[in-house]
């Protein structure tokens, strides 16, 4: 019973970190394309409470405006906003959950080198991002455990033959792949194409490692005496798979995932490199953490490091996720 | 037993086998060649090209490719690389040395750091060491390798404890024997930190899993009430009965010695085969890509076998090619 | 930790001090050297930081920049481009004359210089090197420039130090191909060319003692992956203001940095001396901190970006797709729009960080002797850029989108190099321009050489942005971009005939300026190129970056120029502030 609760906190957690990504255009203030190259890299708005009679209740955003000159103004906070539209469940929506009268702009994890919203990016890549490094994680991880448990149960040729495949798929020069894939693909790939193969490729290429892993448990799980035993009560192998092997790889496969997840979202900036990816002006949180690798920008703009800080977010939570799982799985077991 | 190695062997030979030729393929079909770039000097004619192309056979069927390849890596050369006009077996020697070295220190500390973390953390599960073990390890697996490397260099540069890049300073000869290792220790902090951070919350995870898994197994109970317990109980008894995904996450890092390390490699300047597979990758150097990739299948032959190894010395169940098993 | 750092500093300072650098050979009577206006001191090693391991020593098969940047410490050319004052002046030649039909150029040697290995040069090593150089065999990068009509510039010695060159036809400043084709020593490689064995030799494993040259160094050591170390050469032939033998330097230590930002880190952890071609973002990061550096923005330099239009003659196998909007990119109109769109303002102020200078023409005003200043800079207007395309029949639709003359969307893709974040950010830019006249367009990024094959070799694209220039700044370095059959003419490749009036014209005017001898004559010519480009647009002009570079307060004589190698271009008379080194060392 302590256990269901244990799981719920991080669930519902997750829940609703899944949410605000699903509402990003409510909570964006702005349209994460849209530019204003009067302001690149500005530093977050500091909100404070004094307005110019004083102390008030609203928030006051400080530090950016498209008017230039003079001394940074501050603009005051409102609530339930219309600005650009987006669409939600296949309408178009202009309300958004705060921001400020124009010129001013409010900035609240800064911008980027073309003045776009930080803040806006990080909520509408997120929702490409997290869907992508999801769905990736799950191919992968059903490859693996599919070729793991079959490679390590029947062994021998079959064994020799599903492991050398995923050697092969480890050491063969991936960049060439990529290369080749694209020069095959149209030149330009729609939203939806982008997505489709942002998962297929990271999610294929992904099953290599944990498929390993899972192996090595099956290995050792087939010469269990239960699993011999039921054997000898003459299990067939589809039974003994399902019911006995299977469950056994479920620890690994879970810690697997919490792995995977920011690894995978990681790895769509990689695509990126060779036109494979999510690719400008949409925002997703790999082509944001791309632009870290330039030493210049990670050193001068710590705000753009927010991709990253959500990431981490994200994965503390799975991590505590499959952790809780994983005791509910052994305190039901046992 | 004979009939497992008699597999092992024909499946080491089948799988390189595979490799070349995937590479081959692969890099063949590759859009771009070697010489695309000095297509935009407008100073070079094409004539030249095709002369330079024809030079180094790029312009000859795939087969006779394979075939001149194939001789080549039966004298022993690997190849030809077309950037360094040398044989790429004398061209990769002095770097898979370095990297070797490098992987090797890191992948030592790796495993030093990470089996008692993963051990005590499971041990005291969900005190405050445990959370902040898993807090560090969440930190570090979803930081971007690359953007931690950089950003531990920079602070490393801005510190200005260590050197950047390269391996050793540009008065290394002048130096005394010690002051030789000392000065390869220092370069080498930094690319080693790096590895560490990356590969360490890796191993933790899953040993750890794997740890808190058999603590609650029957055998640890009785061995509790037989007397034994502490350090004694975790590592005597109940590291080996949780060591297998670690096992196989061993076999992986042994098969990674030589190819984990190269984007470090390229971020910190460490003279490997990193920064050299990544510009003949770009530059589409082919034979030193494919001599890469052979190389990294070797090593994970040798990875996986002592993996194999282990795994049935570790766990006497598992008997990976007896005769009577499954 | 620190005290052994300390130690090891220790034991660096008291190399510096017993480095064992050769020391000048004392000038000799009878040698012919030349005097420079500068002054330095003796001594010290200067450190440079290049962004990827050279590939080899040999000059004569070098064709990346890196290795050329090396191998520019090892060699000297005959006649040498200032790259300060952009003009040719003497080198290993002391004069040379140009006969009156321009034909025959003959060129008086240095006497008395020796290579580095102290064996004498004269008149058979330039007889050498000129048929290593023209060999087809060896298929030298440089070989094209030496080829007129297809047929090599002819040389003949005429007496020990006297070599005559013999044109077919009149070539516009002709002794500019003699810059950076280094004179080789024919007591060294004679034999391994007559043995066909010449592709093989000074590889960077061959022994340091084999490499001999004319430049002011020569090579020491090789550390693979880490560094190349040159030395002194004790015979080089220049010699400062109060008469003595340059170099000052003991050494020249060029270390490899993976990339951009590791070699803009070892500077700022004070390991390099000098760093060439810094990015603005670095700059700046540099300028915020610089601890009395020598930072020095030289202004635009030549390379001109631009957005190219696919305009290639298409076989049937490819997209239709494509070669239905060729149609729009065709229509000067719809390019006049494009350009007239966009904010090329922001491009330097957003891609380049400010340091950087927008351009409408093909000549940066970094190319000081060419550039036609009288050329228009219209300022960006969406409305007239709305305008053109209304006159091109093009229309919008309810919802904003630009429809071509037979009603289709206009929506096309621009691959960029994703290597190059300047040229991605420039996309993003324009990207975001164009929507503003209701055009959807895409940024595809690819990998460079994917690109290249692109543009190149299967004209699978429909626009992108690429960059040229940074060469000779001489118009004839940029024939093959213009004339319509040339090799590099990137927007319409393969021409049998100028698809064109304008390029029929171009074609024209650019070779009768190669023709022409006189400077101002030559420049009116150049100047209609640049007017003719600029209203056609082939090549809609976006952008040049300033040329920036850094080097510690305590090298000396550090006048960095435009034209590569820019910091390095005077590395004979660079010299280290005695002083700086045991502030170094600290």
């Amino acid at each position: 019973m302590r256990d269901r609760g244990s799981i719920l906190v991080p669930a519902v957690l997750l829940v609703l970190w899944h949410l605000a990504f699903l509402l990003a255009g409510f909570l964006a203030p702005y349209d994460p394309a849209e530019q204003q190259r009067e302001l690149p890299y500005i530093a977050p708005s500091h909100l404070q409470f004094r307005g110019p009679k004083g102390f008030h209740l609203r928030p006051y955003a400080c530090g950016a405006s498209t008017v230039v000159d003079g001394p940074a103004p501050c603009y005051p906070v409102h609530f339930f906003v219309h600005g650009c539209t987006y669409s939600f469940a296949g309408m178009p929506w202009s309300v958004h959950l705060f921001g400020v009268p124009s010129p001013g702009r409010i900035a609240i994890l800064g911008t980027d080198a073309y003045g776009r919203d930080v803040w806006s990016r990080l909520l509408f890549g997120g929702r490409i991002s997290l869907a992508a490094g999801l769905l990736a994680t799950l191919v992968s991880l059903v490859l693996a455990m599919l070729i793991g448990t079959i490679s390590g149960f029947y062994g021998k040729w079959t064994d020799e033959l599903l492991m050398g495949g995923a050697e092969l798929f480890l050491v063969v020069p991936w960049l060439y792949f990529l290369l080749v894939l694209r020069a095959m693909l149209p030149l330009h790939l729609t939203g939806a194409a982008t997505f489709l193969l942002v998962v297929g490729v990271i999610g294929s290429l992904g099953w290599a490692r944990p498929m390993r892993l899972v192996r090595g448990v099956v290995l050792s799980a087939r010469e269990r005496n239960y699993v011999l035993a039921a054997r000898g009560f003459g299990a067939s192998d589809t039974y003994l798979l399902r019911r006995h092997i299977a469950p056994m790889t479920a620890g690994v496969l879970l810690t697997q995932a919490a792995l995977l997840v920011p690894q995978f979202v990681a790895a769509e900036a990689a695509l990126s490199f060779f036109g494979l990816g999510v690719s400008e002006p949409v925002p997703s949180w790999g082509n944001m953490l791309a632009v870290l690798q330039q030493y210049s920008v990670l050193v001068s703009y710590w705000w753009m490091l927010a991709p990253a800080i959500a990431l981490v977010i994200t994965s503390v939570m799975y991590g505590w996720l499959a952790e809780a799982l994983q005791r509910s799985l052994k305190s039901s077991s046992i | 037993m004979k009939s497992y190695v008699a597999r092992r062997l024909a499946r080491a030979v089948l799988l390189l086998f595979a490799v070349s030729v995937l590479c081959f393929l692969l890099t063949r079909l590759a859009p771009g060649s070697f010489f695309d770039e000095i297509r935009l000097n407008p100073q070079i004619s094409p004539q030249t090209i095709a002369a330079l192309q024809a030079r180094y056979g790029l312009d000859e069927p795939l087969p006779l490719r394979y075939g001149r390849w194939a001789r080549s890596v039966a004298r022993g050369d690997f190849g030809f690389s077309i950037a360094y006009n040398t044989p790429v077996a004398q061209l990769m020697w002095a770097p898979a040395k370095h990297t070797l070295l490098l992987g090797g220190v890191a992948m030592l500390l790796c495993w030093l750091i990470s089996i008692p973390l993963a051990v005590w953390s499971a041990a005291y599960e969900r005190s405050w060491f445990d959370r902040g073990v898993s807090a560090l390890t969440s930190l570090f697996i979803s930081i971007p390798e690359i953007v931690l490397a950089l950003a531990l260099l920079a602070f490393a540069m801005r510190s200005h404890a260590l050197p950047v890049g390269g391996m050793t300073s540009v008065g290394f000869d002048e130096l005394t024997a010690w002051g030789k290792a000392v000065d390869i220790a220092r370069h080498m902090l930094a690319p080693v930190v790096i590895l560490v951070l990356v590969g360490t919350p890796v191993i933790v995870r899953h040993l750890r899993a794997s740890v808190a898994e058999v603590l609650h197994a029957p055998f640890v109970e009785a061995a509790r009430g037989c007397g034994i317990g502490g350090a004694r109980l975790l590592f005597r008894h109940v590291l080996p009965a949780a060591a297998n995904p670690a096992i196989s996450l061993f076999g992986l890092s042994l098969a990674a010695l030589l190819s984990g390390s190269l984007l470090v490699e390229v971020v910190t300047g460490w003279p490997g085969l990193g920064p050299l597979i990544l510009d003949a990758t770009l530059a589409r150097d082919l034979d030193v890509v494919v001599a890469a990739a052979m190389l990294g299948a070797a090593m994970m032959i040798v990875g996986n076998f002592a993996a194999d190894l282990l795994l049935l010395a570790a766990d006497p169940r598992i008997r990976t090619g007896s005769p009577d098993a499954g | 930790m620190l005290r052994t750092a300390r130690l090891c500093l220790l034991v660096q300072l008291l190399a510096i001090f017993c480095l064992a650098a050769p020391s000048p050979d004392p000038l000799q009577p009878k040698e012919e050297v030349q005097v420079c206006k500068d002054a330095g001191q003796y001594g010290g090693r200067l450190v440079v930081g290049l962004r990827a391991e050279p590939k080899t020593l040999n000059p004569v098969t070098a064709e990346d920049a890196v290795s050329r940047e090396v191998i520019g410490g090892l060699m000297a050319d005959l006649v040498h481009i200032n790259r300060s004052t952009q003009q040719s002046e003497p080198a290993l030649a002391k004069s040379w004359k140009v006969s009156a039909d321009g034909l025959t150029y003959t060129l008086k040697l240095r006497r008395g210089i020796r290579f580095s290995d102290g064996q004498p040069f004269d008149a058979d090593d330039v007889i050498f090197s000129w048929a290593v150089y023209t060999d087809e065999k060896i298929a030298s990068p440089q070989r094209d420039l030496l080829i007129l009509d297809g047929k090599p510039i002819q040389v003949t010695k005429l007496d020990p130090y006297t070599v005559r060159f013999t044109l077919t036809r009149p070539y516009a400043a002709a002794e500019r191909l003699f810059d950076s084709l280094a004179i080789l020593p024919r007591h060294i490689l004679d034999k391994p060319y007559r043995n066909g064995q010449f592709l093989q030799q000074w590889s960077l494993n061959t022994p340091a003692s084999q490499i001999v040259g004319l430049g002011p160094f020569r090579l020491k050591q090789y550390l693979p992956g880490q560094r190349v170390v040159l030395e002194r050469n004790p015979y080089y032939w220049k010699a400062d203001a109060p008469k003595r033998r340059l170099p000052y330097l003991d050494e020249l230590v060029f270390v490899f940095a993976g990339n951009e930002d590791a070699r803009l880190m070892q500077f700022e952890a004070g390991e390099t001396d000098v760093v060439n071609r810094l990015s603005a973002q670095n700059y700046s990061l540099l300028a915020r901190q610089s601890g009395g550096l020598q930072l020095d923005d030289l202004g635009p330099s030549t390379e001109y970006n631009f957005l190219l239009f696919n305009l290639n003659e298409l076989n049937s196998s490819h997209v239709p797709e494509i070669e239905r909007k060729q149609a729009w990119f065709r229509d000067l109109g719809f390019r006049q729009a494009v350009s007239a769109a966009i904010d090329r303002e922001s491009i330097v102020r957003l891609a380049y960080g400010g340091r950087g200078t927008p351009l409408w023409g093909n000549v940066s005003p970094g190319n000081k002797l060419w550039v036609d200043a009288s050329l228009p800079h219209p300022q960006r207007s969406v409305d007239s850029a709305r305008q053109l395309l209304k006159s091109a029949g093009f229309s919008w639709n309810a919802t904003g989108n630009l429809l071509d003359p037979g009603g289709q969307p206009v929506e096309f893709s621009i691959i960029v190099a994703s290597s190059n974040s300047q040229r991605m950010e420039m996309a993003t830019i324009i990207q975001d321009d164009l929507s503003k006249l209701g055009m959807q367009v895409n940024v595809v990024p690819l990998e460079f050489r994917a690109l290249l094959q692109r543009v190149f070799q299967n004209y699978n694209y429909e626009a992108t942005i690429l960059g040229l220039g940074g060469g000779d700044a001489d118009p004839n370095a940029e024939m093959n971009v213009w004339v319509s059959n040339g090799s590099t003419h990137l927007w319409h490749q393969g021409e049998a005939h100028p698809a064109t009036a304008w390029e029929a014209e171009l074609d024209r005017l650019m070779n009768r300026q190669m023709l022409t001898l006189n400077y101002k004559r030559r420049k009116r010519l150049y100047d209609q190129v640049q007017q003719i480009i600029a209203a056609n647009l082939p090549m809609v002009f976006l952008a040049t970056p300033d040329v920036l570079v850094a080097a510690k307060p305590g090298v000396g004589n550090f006048h960095p120029a435009v034209l590569e190698p820019t910091t390095l271009w005077n590395v004979d008379q660079l010299y280290l502030r005695r002083g700086a080194e045991m502030a170094r060392s600290r």
